[in-house]
């Protein structure tokens, strides 16, 4: 970019103390402050509030940001090493004020880019016409891995490959802005842009109501009724298409999914039919139609893409070939993610819509054309050298692309020979500078450099963009995109009104008409994962309460030797727990895997949920490290006992009663059957040690009912009666029976034209041999087979629902 | 020349097979100037619940098809006609390397022939500077492409060992060529990285050999299996020529396409997904019979 000469300012500003100590970077164009150094429109309003605040009410405040964000459990996954690790997300507090007049220069800007995106494109993979009239150099095509041999001549079927499209812009030495990257594959960041929006007013929400900034929600709306207009046509459902919770970006695609109403698919959820792309559900086979796509287009069929590729579906080409399913974005778009491309858009504007750039890009030189190539040589070291054929932005590839006079002697000699020798490879850019905006740190603003990511989706109504989105702000000093490389934070971005804006919610309004979505959708896969959810915690459960009776009693008698210690040792190593382990191993598996599953299906629980998990598993982790047996162990289960009730009382009072649920409560009936059959069997027979019984009903939690029950002492027919006959003790066998009874009865397809499913039917007849049985006829053998049964019953209902 | 082909592909599964899906590439297709295909058909066995066929971007005809019923069997089998013109001595009229690097510059096309698709590394391709090396050794004397093609052809069937059990459909042209072992399609490949390490566009193709050679000749290695050689472009005058290694000679009357593509990858004759657990075990069987 051309630079452009800027007086320093030397007096201080005046206004808002918090800006005194404001120094702009010389020849750098600030956010915050014109050339002459004074507050540019909101801003003022923005630092006069910061200074009615005070510094300490101002930490406080963006310490309630940051706490939203962790209580939200809102993280992004980064790889640097061999096992992606969850960061927080690293909230700037500032956000980023563009006023509504600059914004408008970028909306146009971006909406001619993205019309001519879309021609490229579907030249590319139409007519190449482009390429034969030698506006497009064939091996940017040809040669390009994106290019996907495939979707030649596909069409898509809504008319347009692309419908939602990121930009990153920066701002030059010159003020204007430029746009450093397309991002068209599948462009991630819309959620966290929601999610830094909500913590970003969590800390300023007067200040916020009061400054006429543009709401987002507006925005996902007119996107969603998008992408719903388009499965009106046939029907199906509309989805979004995750690579799964190892995905970097995972969290927020749980998290719009879940805004906005979509269903969280993977690609071993779908299914391709004649065609048709079907999802399996617990109500079999439905189909698909739309799917916001969030992995890389040649991940999505291992039969026409990527053979090794385990996160896609078979046929789904053929279902995009078929017109059957809209892709958003179509399949190949990552082509224009080429970094190459950008010295040829200048022209391919022109020729394309017959008019310039609006908004510039960054000079680039493709060293596949010969006077380019020495154009680079000849200008090495003033050039950001990169592989022609990247698509990651300049300031991401860390490994890729630098700056000519930052290079060794040796690595320039060894680059210059093969940009010599193999010239279409590489491209060299014009460096690119940015303008700063503040951040806080130890009390104080302080200029960083920034980058702004702005959203645009296409509508009813044509492109729009997202009043807002992210700003990506360094972590030194040092303007040079390239410095962008070493991390930083991200800030909400505002734009500002001169006049009042409309509010706007995700809640129906007035006038649209209330559509209850069926119950049938729930993919098999989630299914799965409920129950197993729900089973992990009740076996957790089950565990803690035989550890905390075992425990007690060593703490009191202190003797692991007394036969009910050592009888009750050899029943939790049967379940793969060492009782002489304070806080056993076996324990924490089941806590972790519980935590896994819930992991898996996270756009079907409320934060609070998936929080309360979180914190379960924290506190046995650092239980695991500390704790003593005995009391100690005993004070600990009773901590994880309350914690994992908690959690199941948040799932059970706020999780709406939709077949998820069904599945969950499956899971917790099926376990907690077992586990009650299980303990009753081995603590009721003839060769139990003395204390068995009171043990026994401790762990079932079933001392005060039988105390009011049978006024008696334990003996092994009433506790029995109480533990596994009573249909009025939650904690009794032939009670969880009746609810899963129940609710197998409430699934898709439990009672069909009067008939029970087979699985209804099973669990019936299980529940009627409990009924009418009598105490003394119900044997530690008679037990086992009931719990052997109930496992059957398990693996019957995963047969029936998740395959 | 007139052609009967018989090829029979068996996959038997050691555990059923609920469900799977395959593309199929082995059926025959017309190229001009070069063979014509008279009566084609292709059976599978057990009869799959669904199948359709499509033409791929090089032009390969697939077949696409799906069962969902549980086997523990698959069976191919295709029959074919073919008419294959016999290989015409043509005079070298193809360019030096330089004047390749202008017209390939200049060749402003991506149709599937171009030969812009044929230069960089491709999915089974990589550009190993090894072979690089040695292709560049091997054709030093050889100033036009079709001169450093063809010594480059003659010098694989020389150093290159024809063994089967050395290497499997899996292995990188990379390891074969430490090797100096392998089988059509590893010289092909080595073939291929090897010209497109020089700059010169390079294709893979698949297809037959005639099962048995005309009276006093040798009876050409391969021909019990599917074949591989390779397709070289030869500058804009003379445009693809085909080179087959393993026997030292050019692709003529006796070679019978079926897949054209940038590696394996692109005519591999089956690709599949499967929901099994077991493994499976292939047999492939081929009979080209010379009519007249």
């Amino acid at each position: 970019m051309r630079k452009r000469s800027q007086n320093t300012r030397t007096t201080p500003p005046a206004g808002p103390s918090i800006i005194r100590d404001y120094a702009l970077l010389p020849g750098v164009p600030d956010e915050m402050l014109d050339a002459s150094g004074a507050l540019r429109p909101g801003w003022d309003k923005l630092m006069a509030a910061f200074d009615a605040l005070g510094p300490a009410e101002l930490s406080a405040r963006f310490e309630r940001a940051d706490q939203y964000l962790r209580d939200a459990g809102v993280f992004y996954r980064k790889y640097d090493g061999a096992e992606g690790k969850e960061r927080a997300w690293p909230l700037a507090h500032i956000p980023l004020l563009i006023h509504e007049a600059e914004w408008q220069t970028i909306s146009t800007g971006l909406t001619q880019r993205a019309e001519l995106l879309e021609k490229i494109v579907a030249d590319i993979y139409g007519d190449n016409r482009l390429v034969q009239e030698g506006l497009l150099p064939p091996e940017l095509v040809a040669q390009n891995g994106e290019f996907l041999r495939p979707l030649v001549g596909v069409k898509p079927t809504s008319g347009h490959f692309l419908h939602f499209c990121a930009f990153e812009l920066g701002r030059g030495p010159d003020g204007a802005w430029w746009v450093l990257g397309d991002r068209m594959q599948a462009p991630s960041g819309a959620g966290f842009a929601l999610e830094n929006r909500v913590a970003t007013t969590r800390a300023l929400s007067d200040i916020y109501g009061e400054m006429n900034i543009q709401r987002l929600a507006g925005f996902f709306r007119d996107f969603r009724d998008h992408l719903f207009a388009q499965a009106k046509r046939d029907g199906g459902r509309v989805g979004i298409l995750t690579p799964g919770q190892l995905n970097e970006t995972y969290f927020e695609h749980a998290y719009i999914a879940r805004y906005l109403g979509l269903m969280l698919l993977e690609g071993e959820d779908l299914v391709v039919e004649n065609g048709q792309v079907m999802v399996r559900t617990v109500a079999g086979l439905k189909p698909v139609s739309v799917l916001w796509r969030r992995m890389d287009s040649s991940f999505v069929d291992p039969l026409e893409l990527r053979y090794d590729s385990r996160i896609g579906t078979p046929g789904m080409v053929e279902a995009v070939r078929s017109g059957s399913i809209s892709m958003i974005n179509g399949l190949g778009t990552g082509i224009l993610e080429t970094r190459a491309l950008s010295a040829f858009m200048p022209r391919l504007c022109e020729h394309l819509l017959g008019a310039g750039l609006q908004l510039p890009e960054i000079a680039t030189w493709w060293c596949g054309q010969r006077s380019e190539r020495d154009f680079v040589l000849d200008n090495f070291d003033n050039l950001m050298l990169g592989p022609a054929f990247a698509t990651t932005l300049p300031f991401d590839d860390l490994r890729g692309t630098a700056l000519g006079s930052s290079m060794t002697a040796e690595q320039k000699t060894l680059l210059r020979q093969r940009i010599a020798e193999n010239g279409r490879h590489y491209v060299g850019q014009e460096p690119v500078q940015l303008s700063t905006a503040p951040v806080y740190v130890d009390g104080k603003l302080e200029p960083r450099p920034i980058t702004l990511r702005v959203f645009a989706s296409r509508t009813e109504r044509g492109w729009t963009l997202m009043p807002g989105g992210f700003a990506r702000v360094g972590s030194t000093p040092d303007t040079t995109a390239l410095a962008m490389q070493r991390g930083g934070q991200a800030a909400d971005v505002w734009v500002v009104s001169s006049s009042p804006v409309e509010q706007i919610s995700l809640l129906p309004q007035e006038g649209d008409r209330l559509v209850r979505n069926s119950a049938g959708s729930l993919p098999s896969r989630a299914a799965d994962n409920l129950i197993w959810l729900g089973r992990y915690a009740e076996r957790c459960e089950a565990t803690v309460r035989i550890l905390r009776a075992y425990n007690a009693r060593l703490a009191e008698l202190s003797k692991p030797d007394l036969p009910i210690l050592t009888h009750c040792a050899a029943f939790l190593d049967s379940i793969d727990v060492d009782a002489s382990e304070a806080m056993p191993q076996g324990l924490l598996v089941s806590i972790n895997s519980a935590v896994h599953s819930a992991g898996q299906i996270r756009d079907r629980f409320s934060p609070d949920g998936w929080l309360a998990l979180n914190d379960l598993q924290k506190t046995a982790q650092r239980f695991a490290t500390r704790i003593q047996g005995g009391d100690d162990a005993t004070r600990a289960m009773t901590v994880i006992l309350r914690k994992l009730a908690g959690f199941s009382g948040l799932v059970h009072e706020n999780m709406y009663r939709f077949a998820g649920w069904r599945f969950l409560e499956i899971g917790r009936r099926l376990e907690r059957a077992i586990q009650t059959a299980r303990i009753a069997s081995a603590l009721s027979g003839d060769d139990a040690p003395d204390g068995s019984l009171e043990m026994l009903l401790e762990i079932g939690d079933s001392v005060m009912s039988h105390r009011r029950r049978y006024s008696v002492t334990a003996g092994t027919q009433s506790a029995i009666d109480l533990l596994v006959l009573d249909p009025l003790n939650p904690r009794s066998v032939l009670f969880q029976l009746t609810e899963l009874r129940t609710q197998l009865e409430e699934l898709p397809g439990g009672i069909r034209d009067g008939q029970l499913s087979t699985v209804a039917k099973a669990a019936l007849e299980l529940q009627t041999r409990l009924i009418i049985a009598e105490p003394e006829a119900i044997t530690p053998e008679v037990l086992e087979n009931i719990a052997n049964e109930i496992g059957m019953l398990a693996g019957l209902i995963a047969a029936h629902y998740f395959t | 020349m007139l052609y009967d082909l018989r090829l029979t592909l068996t996959y038997d599964y050691d555990a059923p097979v609920h469900g799977g899906r395959h593309h199929i590439r082995v059926a025959p297709s017309s190229v001009p100037g070069h063979q014509r295909v008279i009566a084609s058909s292709l059976s599978f066995f057990p009869k799959p619940q669904r199948a359709t066929s499509f033409i791929d971007f090089f032009g390969n005809m697939v077949s696409d098809v799906s069962f969902v019923e549980p086997h523990e069997k698959f069976e191919v089998r295709l029959t074919a006609r073919v008419q294959v013109e016999d290989h015409v001595e043509r005079s070298d009229v193809s360019p030096t390397m330089d004047q390749l690097a202008l017209e390939v510059e200049r060749y402003w096309s991506v149709q599937p022939d171009s030969p812009q698709h044929f230069l960089a590394a491709s999915p089974r391709v990589q550009l190993a500077p090894d072979i690089k090396d040695y292709a560049s050794a091997q054709s030093a004397h050889a100033d036009t492409v079709l001169g450093k093609a063809m010594a480059l052809c003659l010098a694989i069937h020389r150093d290159f060992e024809y063994d089967p059990k050395a290497t499997d459909v899996e292995t990188k042209p990379a390891e074969a060529f430490v090797l100096k072992k392998g089988v059509c399609q590893d010289f092909a490949h080595v073939m291929i990285a090897g010209l497109r390490g020089l700059g010169v566009p390079a294709g893979y193709v698949s297809g037959f050999l005639r099962t048995l050679p005309p009276p006093g000749k040798a009876r050409l290695e391969g021909a019990d299996a599917m074949h591989a050689w390779v397709r070289v472009w030869c500058g804009t005058t003379m445009g693809w020529v085909e080179f087959d290694p393993t026997n030292a000679m050019m692709a003529g009357g006796d070679h019978i396409a079926i897949g054209h593509g940038r590696d394996y990858a692109d005519v591999s004759p089956i690709v599949g997904v499967l929901r099994t657990h077991g493994s499976h075990e292939t047999r492939q069987s081929v009979d080209v019979i010379r009519i007249e």
